[in-house]
């Protein structure tokens, strides 16, 4: 242990290769940031991106996904949504209210099911009064009267609109929407999410 | 360690950029002899190593999978190599903390294990689930590439065996079975099964469980 002291102390050889390898360290968790955020396109604030798990990443992409969205489905097995901004690009806090209006004919077009989750910005579940943590394809959404869905989003219940209710917690939150064996428009870019509105 | 990094990453950045400092000042203000070849050196480490993590990072991420599912499972003890286990619940807040797979869907029931194709090929079986939505990816732990997916999408959701071997594999397919050739010896497995509604959970359940791996018996 001495030894190793010593060595570490005088040889400079040594200390180069440790700084070496911490700057090494450093600048790989710094590319594969780069990594993410150049393959995540983000519209209405929703962010996704395409390329997780897909066979024939290269390095760049392999390392970066690992980190980011490890196991993750391959897209046209699922594709996830996530925000936390609301459309005016403020985060979203549970101390406000908004609503996610999908136009008639506008829901996430899939084979499988939809679903949109609360949770908190880490990713975490957060309990509520009524054990509801998304709403979806099977969850009895009503629609309004112009064939067009709401969510209200907010901490508490909107009175009439329970079914549409997704509870958000007191602390800040994310939102993340899924669409499994997703269809054509969201595979091919023209599906986009709208915006996540503040109302009060 | 992820985590770890995403948490404490601007502290750790900082306390390693002054040591970083300190030890340049000291070679330095010792004369500076010797400051040429410490830079060389670590320019080299540098570039050579940035490449290493990065080529290295999935398989970083996945061994620590590895270990999670064969050493303390997904919820209910440790996984053991070439078996499944089926989460008998949807992920919630009280759940959502201690799993693995909790990623804040509560969707789907997930179906996870770990593979060896060292000793021999797998089968793997899979119910009758009459139009429901499922899938079993197969992850290689390498590099993170889902090589193989069967499911609705790709297999429909009829009752089935699929044959997986590892690389070299020479043997006869049995008749009826589909071949799924991995990469490599060690296949990361994620089963997800959808739970229409509450009351549906246990069935759902009874099918995750049916989800289940056998070695190819000749």
């Amino acid at each position: 242990m001495t030894n190793i002291l010593t060595t570490l102390s005088v040889s400079h050889v040594a200390q180069a290769i440790i700084v070496g390898v911490v700057l090494a360290f450093l600048t790989a968790q710094v590319i594969m940031n780069a990594v993410v955020k150049a393959m995540t396109t983000t519209v209405n604030g929703w962010s996704t991106t395409v390329k997780a798990g897909q066979p024939g990443n290269g390095i760049l992409l392999r390392a970066a996904f690992a980190r980011t969205l490890p196991a993750v489905n391959v897209v046209q097995e699922a594709a996830y949504w996530t925000t936390t901004k609301d459309s005016a690009g403020q985060t979203l806090r549970g101390q406000h209210e908004y609503v996610l209006q999908f136009p008639a004919g506008q829901l996430p077009p899939n084979d499988a099911f939809w679903s949109l989750t609360m949770t908190d910005v880490v990713g975490y579940m957060v309990k509520n009064p009524i054990d509801r943590y998304s709403v979806g394809s099977r969850s009895g959404l009503a629609p309004n009267a112009d064939g067009s869905i709401d969510i209200y989003i907010q901490r508490a219940a909107p009175a009439g609109h329970e079914s549409n209710w997704l509870p958000a917690p007191a602390g800040n939150f994310k939102l993340m929407l899924r669409a499994y064996l997703p269809g054509a428009a969201i595979l091919d870019g023209t599906y986009r999410v709208p915006p996540v509105k503040r109302v009060r | 360690m992820n985590r770890l990094i995403l948490k404490y990453g601007y502290p750790i950045t900082f306390v390693i950029l002054a040591i970083l400092a300190w030890t340049v000042y000291r070679i330095v203000s010792a004369g500076g002899s010797g400051l040429i070849g410490f830079v060389v050196v670590a320019v080299v480490v540098w570039g050579l190593g940035t490449f290493v993590f990065l080529y290295l990072w999935p398989t970083f991420t996945y061994s620590a999978y590895k270990r999670a599912i064969v050493q303390h499972g997904l919820g209910d003890g440790p996984v053991p190599v070439n078996t499944l286990y089926a989460t008998p619940h949807l992920s919630s807040p009280a759940a959502s903390n201690a799993s693995l797979l909790a990623t804040g869907t509560d969707d789907v029931l997930y179906v996870g294990g770990l593979l060896d194709l060292s000793t021999g090929p797998q089968v793997l079986h899979v119910p009758d689930m009459a139009g429901r939505y499922y899938s079993v990816q197969f992850t290689d732990p390498s590099d993170g590439t889902n090589f193989a997916y069967i499911g609705k999408r790709v297999t429909g959701t009829e009752a089935g065996e699929y044959l997986i071997s590892g690389p070299g594999w020479k043997g006869t397919v049995p008749q009826g079975m589909a071949q799924i050739a991995a990469p490599t010896h060690a296949v990361l497995v994620v089963g997800r099964v959808l739970v229409e509604s509450d009351s549906d959970l246990p069935t759902a359940y009874g099918l995750a469980q049916q989800i289940q791996f056998t070695p190819l018996s000749h």
